[in-house]
């Protein structure tokens, strides 16, 4: 007897704390889901929705970026970020190399610590180091075209104009396997990402050399080798067998003569 | 050369120091393309996964290594926890010359060696559906930790050891010198449990802030950059104090049962006593666990304020209001138990008006507590409120408000504490007065700094010193326990006894000690959840992603019912646990003999 | 009867001593506390920074 009293008041009292739970508001969180992007319908308008929904869901903005006092970070929705950029980069304390809204804002995504807003560091860090994460980078992972589509959210939302350009073909990825020919080396850098682990023009990663000066270290003939077989001579301080060995069967003629010409011209 | 830094690799050997800049990610990369490298970087970095790539099997298979690891954490925290404080039971034991410590203590155990098997089962079942279910995550993590797993295996074979020699051999190493053996194999039993739990606490850790490997999972450290994470150390300690309340309320749940189910006078004492005992263990090591929470969850936002605002700000939030419930109960049910249980002695008369204002403070405090910050409201809900917040409540939501119902619970616990074990004495030191005046005003003042700070600094002034204040706050009130332990101690120094009442106690009394381990459980499963899905839709976060069916928050609805599940599903093994150990104590009578008695 | 008044005194004394030490040991613990984490506190416990 004694036995089911007990059971019976342990199971009650889980059922008390059951109905807590079933009482509070429910959400369910929801992981981000690949898209595809149709950029024969795309339109400006439509990028800036889906900006706005980045700013929303995947890119995690909301979670700090709120208003006050709640927020533990600037208000960006309820501020004019165009006049807001203007006058950060103003600021004596700004050191970065953005010169315009949308250069600061993208800055200001992928580079937080380049420039931390007065009371917003991370503590003890006399105000050099942002609590917030690169926007580009896991855990959140937005790649340059959402990072384009919420710079044209925030640029839109005061009423100023968007200067970002909507994601073309050349920039976008090759769904299938014949490469479609590229006309600068620019394009041929962005269609083979080889800034995911090259720096090209000040970005990129370290997985591999950077390039910027690439031509004062290397002949154009040793810049070719490296592309189509680069585990022939591998970069002090790197290792073999990371870089594709695929460029020769992927890339044109054309697109490789572009890009060791536009290498080779990266002097010091 | 690539060849042999790869097999290097695989075998978990030392790493230390190798190409720090395998670091790429981010730059020109559409979602949902992969990175455009070789195979020998794939097999290298942590896998991205496709939902294909998760085997089915017609449950959903997040729930089934909810339940399983649930499990086998609710047993390996209780038998981890119970060699603690029976070692201690025992040395002073020892020491006191009392064999009703070391018969406790003795007791203790047998009632929880079938928990060791419990634990292993539910471990081995574990393994197999994370094989199972996840074969390429598990394959990653094998990878990283490499030889670790296998050093973790292997300490269960020095925990068998130690465990069925101090266990069967305690008769055998009863007095003199072989106690002082059979102490040290208990020592080495309890090593060797720290020991597994700390090994298996970095993977938790690494799943949630992972080191020693690059952005895409790459290992470029040794196993103990691996294992030291941020958080391992935290959750070290905040797991290995919990588990010592979580045992001892457990014990206290078998005390109480017994003392209910006893008609024996000197049984029911004798459970009595070791129900309050039980209870002493488990208030104990409760009182200094939220620290130990607050260290954790401070390193969570040191690592990652994202992390640390969607567990406290974001869309796990609502659970700490269920914490604060569960809390609620816990504190609400030991104070009541201290309080009944100052019937045993008629020196409790002094006390008994305080105990309104004890219990006065403890609902005030909890019903801060419970109240929301953030409510989810529509606009006509807006409206009718006046805003997003309510004007007077809506303070009451955020930190410095909790801080300041939390400590002030916690001091309020300590002084029904103070006062139960001042019950069944009078001192009769000279200083008696001095000595009360002193703790008087430390109890006075530590709750004036406490509200104070919490006030002024929480309201008054910005987000560093809001955040700094709370630590002046848990200072304080560990001020009160510190100083309460030392003053009563001199205090009570050839004090006058006077007579005590083991077993005179009300029954009621008892469903305090079953409502503390309900709680506690349903409390560890509830936290556990939170630690586990903080790190939302990654199996280890920022480097390797979740894209099982699963890899979505489910509603707290969900969350609490499959909490509740796990948490009956202790229960009942904990009854199979102590039924087991009274099976083992009983013997059938030869019905042979009996009849042969009738027959003269 | 002079026993008692001393008393009484001795009880307000020792009872004043042990506001004063109290308080004194709490006022130098939240300077303590807060100093150390680089939160300078002012004489009358105002943030400094």
């Amino acid at each position: 007897m004694t036995l089911v009293k007990v059971m019976g008041f342990t199971l009650l009292l889980c059922l008390v704390f059951l109905a807590v739970t079933h009482l509070l508001p429910q959400v369910e969180g929801e992981a981000p889901v690949d898209k595809m992007i149709d950029l024969d319908v795309l339109t400006m308008d439509g990028f800036i929705v889906m900006g706005e929904q980045i700013f929303n869901s995947k890119g995690n903005c909301t979670l700090c970026h709120k208003s006050p006092p709640l927020g533990r970070a600037p208000d960006i929705q309820g501020a004019d970020m165009v006049a807001v950029a203007a006058e950060r980069l103003a600021d004596l304390r700004y050191k970065g190399v953005a010169t315009d809204a949308e250069t600061y804002l993208r800055e200001s995504m992928k580079a937080p610590s380049q420039y931390v807003v007065a009371g917003w560091g991370k503590t003890g860090a006399k105000g050099e180091r942002s609590p917030m994460p690169a926007a580009h980078k896991a855990p959140i992972g937005l790649s340059n075209i959402e990072i384009d589509a919420v710079i044209a959210y925030l640029q839109s939302k005061d009423g100023h104009e968007v200067t970002v350009a909507l994601p073309t073909e050349a920039t976008a990825p090759v769904a299938d396997s014949v490469p479609t020919p590229t006309a600068t080396a620019a394009a041929v850098i962005k269609k083979y990402s080889c800034q995911v682990c090259h720096v090209v023009d000040a970005v990129g990663g370290s997985v591999g050399p950077n390039l910027d000066r690439v031509g004062g270290r290397l002949t154009p003939e040793q810049i070719h080798e490296s592309i189509i077989n680069p585990n022939a001579v591998i970069a002090e301080g790197f290792v073999s067998g990371v870089m594709p060995r695929d460029f020769a069967e992927k890339m044109t003629v054309k697109e490789l003569q572009l890009l060791v010409k536009w290498l080779a011209e990266k002097q010091p | 050369m690539g060849c042999l830094l790869f097999m290097l690799l695989v075998c978990g050997a030392v790493t230390d120091g190798w190409a720090a800049d395998v670091a790429p990610v981010g730059g020109a990369q559409m979602q949902g393309q992969d990175l455009p490298v070789s195979a020998e970087v794939k097999s290298i970095m942590a896998p991205h996964l496709s939902r294909a790539d998760y085997p089915n099997i017609g449950v959903s298979s997040r729930a089934v290594v909810w339940v399983l690891a649930q499990m086998h954490l609710f047993f390996g925290a209780l038998v981890l926890a119970v060699p603690l404080f029976v070692l201690v039971i025992e040395l002073v034991g020892h020491i006191t010359g009392d064999d009703r410590y070391d018969d406790m203590a003795h007791e203790f155990m047998r009632i929880s060696m079938t928990g060791f098997s419990i634990t292993a089962i539910f471990g081995g079942t574990l393994t197999f559906a994370l094989f199972m279910l996840y074969p390429d995550f598990m394959q990653y993590m094998m990878h990283v930790f490499g030889a670790q797993t296998l050093f973790y295996a292997g300490m269960f074979f020095f925990e068998s050891f130690f465990l069925y020699t101090y266990y069967y051999g305690w008769n055998a190493m009863r007095y003199g010198n072989l106690k002082w053996v059979h102490l040290s194999l208990g020592l080495m039993l309890n090593a060797s449990g720290i020991t597994i739990m700390v090994l298996a606490n970095a993977w938790s850790t690494f799943m949630m802030a992972p080191s020693g490997v690059n952005e895409v999972g790459a290992v470029i450290g040794n196993i103990w950059e691996i294992m030291k994470g941020p958080l391992w150390n935290p959750l070290n300690l905040h797991r290995f104090v919990a588990n010592i309340a979580f045992g001892g309320a457990v014990v206290g749940a078998y005390a109480a049962y017994k003392f209910l189910a006893s008609r024996d006078p000197l049984e029911r004492a004798h459970y009595d006593w070791m129900g309050y005992t039980s209870n002493f263990i488990a208030i104990l090591a409760f009182l200094p666990l939220p620290f130990a929470g607050y260290w954790l969850m401070a390193e969570i936002y040191a690592y990652s304020q994202q992390m640390g605002i969607t567990a406290m700000g974001g869309i796990l939030a609502w659970l700490f209001i269920v914490q604060a419930v569960l809390i609620g109960t816990i504190l609400l049910a030991a104070n009541f138990y201290l309080w009944s249980g100052m019937s045993r002695t008629e020196g409790s008369n002094r006390y008994q008006w305080l105990i309104k204002y004890i219990a006065f403070v403890l609902v005030a405090c909890f019903l801060v507590w419970v109240t929301p910050h953030t409510l989810i409201l529509s606009a006509s809900e807006i409206a009718t409120l006046g805003g997003s917040h309510h004007q007077i409540l809506g303070p009451l939501g955020i930190m410095p408000a909790k801080n300041i119902a939390v400590n002030l619970m916690l001091i309020a616990t300590f002084l029904s504490f103070q006062l139960y074990r001042r019950s069944d004495k009078v001192a009769t030191v000279s200083w008696a007065a001095a000595g009360n005046a002193l703790m008087v005003v430390i109890y006075i003042v530590a709750i004036a700094n406490v509200i104070f700070v919490g006030v002024y600094y929480g309201y008054f002034t910005n987000t560093v010193y809001k955040v700094g204040s709370s630590v002046v706050q848990v200072i304080s009130t560990l001020v009160v326990i510190v100083s309460g332990i030392t003053i009563d101690l001199f205090l009570f120094k050839n004090a006058k006894t006077l007579p005590s009442h083991w077993g005179q106690v009300s029954n009621r009394s008892q469903y305090a000690l079953f409502a503390l381990p309900v709680a506690f459980t349903w409390l560890m499963g509830l936290m556990g959840y939170v630690r586990s899905s903080v790190k939302t839709h990654w199996h280890v976060y920022g480097v390797m992603k979740d894209n099982s069916p699963d890899n979505f928050i489910p509603t707290i609805a969900y969350a609490g019912n499959m909490i509740t599940i796990v948490t009956v599903l202790f229960l009942l093994c904990v009854l199979f646990m102590f039924w087991v150990a009274s099976l083992g104590a009983a013997k059938q009578v030869n019905p042979a003999t009996v009849i042969e008695d009738d027959g003269v | 009867m002079s026993n008692k008044n001393s008393n009484t005194g001795n009880l307000v004394a020792v009872w004043i001593g042990a506001v004063a030490i109290v308080l004194l040991g709490f006022y130098l613990l939240d300077h303590g506390i807060m100093g150390m984490q680089g939160l300078p506190l002012n004489w009358d416990l105002t943030p400094a920074q």
